[in-house]
């Protein structure tokens, strides 16, 4: 790659940073056992494609992208919030927020 | 070819969030790594400010530095959890094998965005936009053409509140009749 595509930044640069912050996600989902820091890497996950809109958006000249955005970030608040209640609900049990114990859930 | 103030911007904050991003996989206190996923949001809505996205920027840091970081800090500090010892996934051969799945998953994706660069490279970037009429435009294409979404979220985030408060009412957690 030439050093002109360094210096002068454009949507593949975002996208590449996007999609390198979405491995760091999916490795925290896949490799930690804390089920808070898993639901933390899914965040991550999600911001990393509303990196991607936003990009999109700027560098297309098209505001459909940020209107996703919003409905992205509702969706994440609400994963956030049920899934910080199941932690609780499982901590209460097991004093633990370990994924193992995730495989005795009953309604 | 010259480095603007928005192409060093990028890298700064770039770097940045990418650092703290590795800060929520490798630390093993998890307030820690809240503090480090906040620093990372923060850097995100450095980066939709630099690209003229200020309502989104200004969303960005309300919402998600703001409000979820605050209910995860908030439910850590309920738990009273420490540095953890096993903070890790157990295997070897099986973390191995995430690592390389994680490794081609990237891999495919860089490949994707490198090759497809001329024709996303050939684009029109937008003009400078001012922040008030941009927000206006979101506002109007919100309550507009995203108007059923809109409400289908209003109404999601009723159903989350009300289950999240009936979860929460379970005596003995979600294990109370074994």
């Amino acid at each position: 790659m030439p050093m002109s595509n360094l210096v002068d930044v454009g949507l593949s640069h975002y996208l590449a940073l996007s999609a390198a912050l979405f491995a760091i996600g999916m490795l925290g989902v896949l490799m930690r056992r804390n089920v808070i820091v898993m639901m933390m890497s899914i965040e991550l996950m999600l911001n990393a494609v509303n990196l991607t809109f936003v990009a999109f958006s700027r560098f297309r000249d098209n505001m459909d992208g940020q209107a996703m955005v919003f409905f992205v970030m509702t969706v994440a608040a609400a994963e956030a919030a049920v899934g910080l209640a199941l932690a609780v609900t499982i901590f209460k049990r097991f004093r633990e927020v370990n994924i193992r114990y995730f495989e005795h859930l009953k309604g | 070819m010259t480095l603007t103030a928005q192409d060093l911007l990028f890298y700064i904050l770039g770097g940045l969030s990418l650092a703290s991003a590795l800060g929520v996989l490798l630390m093993t206190n998890p307030i820690y790594s809240a503090l480090c996923l906040a620093l990372t949001m923060v850097s995100l809505a450095g980066l939709y400010a630099s690209m003229q996205a200020w309502f989104v920027a200004g969303v960005q840091l309300i919402v998600y530095a703001g409000a979820v970081m605050v209910l995860f800090v908030m439910v850590l500090m309920l738990f009273d959890l420490k540095s953890e010892v096993k903070a890790f996934s157990r295997g070897a051969v099986a973390g191995f094998m995430k690592l390389v799945a994680v490794g081609l998953m990237t891999g495919a994706f860089l490949a994707a965005i490198y090759n497809s660069a001329d024709t996303l490279l050939g684009t029109s970037l937008a003009a400078n936009v001012d922040g008030t009429a941009s927000t206006k435009a979101l506002a109007q294409m919100l309550f507009g053409k995203y108007v059923f979404a809109f409400e289908a979220m209003g109404v999601l985030l009723l159903i989350i509140a009300i289950g999240a408060v009936a979860l929460s009412r379970i005596e003995g957690g979600t294990h109370a009749d074994e």
